[in-house]
């Protein structure tokens, strides 16, 4: 068969037989096509208005990037809280006068409670020698004739142990005999936890806010996009276009915002860690020896361009809908 | 193949534009709609298309209550419907190619089988030299049979026209109007909107004339002197 026109002018164009377009059952083929023609045609369309996008998934970047370095600070300051956290002992003094023999079982008794990790006792001489290695104070210990040191015990909770367990801890010590007092920094590692609560909590109100002010830039851009092209809808409509058909390249523009604000926004956040990391690196030398950057983990940064697609095309899903309802 | 029975039309705040209408278009059949500005050809011509409903009576296509398809249906209508407009509503980024091709996109025929068909209209409107062009650097007559290719393509049951020769020159004007007889004779129903009754007069085909959204005349083809 040589290439044969559809319409052969020496036959009739419309022949009765084949009336409308028969298309041999393809729906799937023809639904994966426009799919890809959607896409495809609102890509081309976003990057033919360069600034006009820029500037849109900038927006929409800054909003998503925003809690995500909340979160980031917010791991750091809780994983340096464990650490320091995990070096924090509750000093036990016990009683002048109270012996070594005493000192050792008070220690292997409190070996044995669940909530404590170790137990190391100080004698009164090994307080004496930390003392004197603190600048400024050998001259005066030389001058004392006795060692008015207790013995102390100094008690590492265990790590997993959280702020309410060490206090009993700390009370349950408090009431043994031959104890004078314990010293705890209790209050602090409350306060601390507390305030993470706090962050967290703040860092969940924050995404869900800018996930909203995502939404709407998302959808206020899609609106005026399909405001300047309500002709090209309405020619659509006449020649028979269903509304998801007119809709697609819409629901597909906000993906592609979506998308590359995520992938924007993900970029932003790995530019706080490195920007964070020398810092951190610092501090933990300083307090607790060795301590890295919390990075964010990949699988969260992957899932924001996910999550930023599903919003853009949320977005834009709602605005079609709701502008192209009167279109008939 | 179109009945209307008793049907009227009143626009929201406004007049009667169709005042019980009734009248048969048969299968295969080519018809004019003519009448003063005003008269209500247009209203007729989109409550075909259901770009508008009537307020009153019954239209019938192919034997099926138009009353009856509801807003998910109008797509599948229109699909079955070649409309040719007066400002003849083509998508002025894409070119000529694409605004015919739209149909078929949209009923989802095959890339290869819609360019042929798309070739084939072209070249029947004169126009296949012009296809990757935009619209815009085509002039009126060329962008009206630009519409006509795309109402034809899908091969529609009925062809509707509003004023398809409004802004074109006479001689153009007879040439698209031959085109459209050409589409009635391989069974095609036609409806065309004109005010242009000498041209009308020329391609001796019913008339139906309007005045004030009534139907004040019926003249059939043989008739028409
Ligand atoms: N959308 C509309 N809203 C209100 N009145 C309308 C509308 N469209 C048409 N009309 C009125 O209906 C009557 C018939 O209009 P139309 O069908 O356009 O007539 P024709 O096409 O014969 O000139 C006119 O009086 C016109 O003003
Ligand atoms: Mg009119």
């Amino acid at each position: 068969m040589s290439t044969q026109p559809e319409f052969p002018m020496e036959s009739p164009l419309l022949s009765d037989q084949s009336r409308g377009i028969r298309t041999k059952a393809r729906p799937v083929a023809s639904w994966r096509e426009h799919h890809g023609w959607s896409a495809a045609a609102s890509l081309r369309r976003l990057m033919s208005r360069p600034v006009g996008t820029l500037l849109t998934v900038a927006v929409m970047a800054i909003a998503l990037a925003l809690p995500l370095t909340f979160y980031l600070l917010l791991g750091n300051v809780q994983k340096m809280g464990e650490a320091l956290g995990q070096n924090q002992t509750v000093s036990v003094f016990l009683q002048p006068g109270q012996s070594g023999s005493s000192a050792d079982l008070m220690a292997k008794k409190l070996r044995d409670r669940a909530d404590v990790a170790s137990v190391k006792v100080k004698t009164p001489d090994q307080g004496m020698d930390e003392l004197a290695k603190m600048q400024g104070f050998s001259g005066a210990l030389h001058t004392l004739d006795a060692n008015p040191l207790p013995f102390v015990l100094e008690v590492l909770p265990r790590t997993d142990v959280n702020a309410d367990g060490v206090d009993r801890l700390v009370a349950d010590m408090r009431g043994l005999q031959g104890v004078d007092q314990v010293q705890d920094s209790g209050t602090w590692r409350q306060r601390l936890e507390a305030l993470l609560g706090v962050g967290e909590r703040a860092v969940l109100i924050l995404a869900g806010l800018l996930a909203v002010a995502v939404l709407l830039v998302v959808g206020n851009t899609v609106r005026v996009d399909i405001a300047s092209r309500s002709e090209e809808i309405g020619v659509l409509m006449l020649v028979g276009a269903s509304r998801a058909f007119v809709r697609r390249p819409y629901l597909y523009a906000g993906i592609w915002y979506g998308l590359f604000a995520g992938v924007l926004a993900a970029g932003f956040a790995v530019l706080v860690e490195l920007a964070l990391a020398e810092p951190v690196a610092k501090l933990g030398q300083a307090y607790a020896g060795k301590l890295q950057i919390d990075v964010l983990p990949p699988w969260l940064l992957a899932s924001v361009p996910v999550a930023a697609a599903f919003l853009g095309w949320l977005g834009a899903r709602l605005v079609s809908a709701w502008q192209l309802r009167k279109a008939a | 193949m179109i009945r209307f029975d008793q049907v009227s039309k009143r626009y929201e705040g406004g007049h009667e534009a169709l005042s019980q209408l009734s009248f048969e278009v048969a299968a295969g059949e080519m018809a004019f709609v003519t009448g003063h500005s005003g008269a209500g050809k247009s209203t007729l011509l989109k409550l075909l298309g259901l770009i508008e409903r009537p307020s009153h009576g019954v239209i019938t296509l192919e034997g099926q209550n138009m009353a009856k398809i509801g807003r998910g249906g109008i797509p599948k209508l229109r699909r079955r419907l070649g409309m040719v407009f007066q400002d003849h509503r083509l998508l002025m980024d894409r070119t000529v190619f694409a605004n015919v091709e739209l149909p078929l996109m949209i009923g989802g025929m095959a890339p290869n089988e819609r360019a042929k068909r798309v070739r084939a209209a072209l070249e029947k409107v004169g126009l296949l030299s012009y296809e990757r062009q935009l619209p815009a650097t085509l002039s009126a007559g060329e962008q009206q049979r630009v519409g006509i290719a795309r109402a034809i393509v899908a091969k529609p049951m009925l062809l509707i026209a509003d004023e398809p020769t409004g802004n074109l020159d006479p001689t153009l004007a007879v040439e698209i109007m031959s085109l459209f007889a050409e589409f009635q004779s391989v069974g095609t129903t036609v409806l065309i909107a004109s005010h242009d009754l000498p041209l009308i007069k020329k391609m001796k085909k019913r008339v139906i004339v309007l005045d004030h959204g009534r139907l004040v005349a019926d003249v059939a083809a043989q008739e028409v002197l």
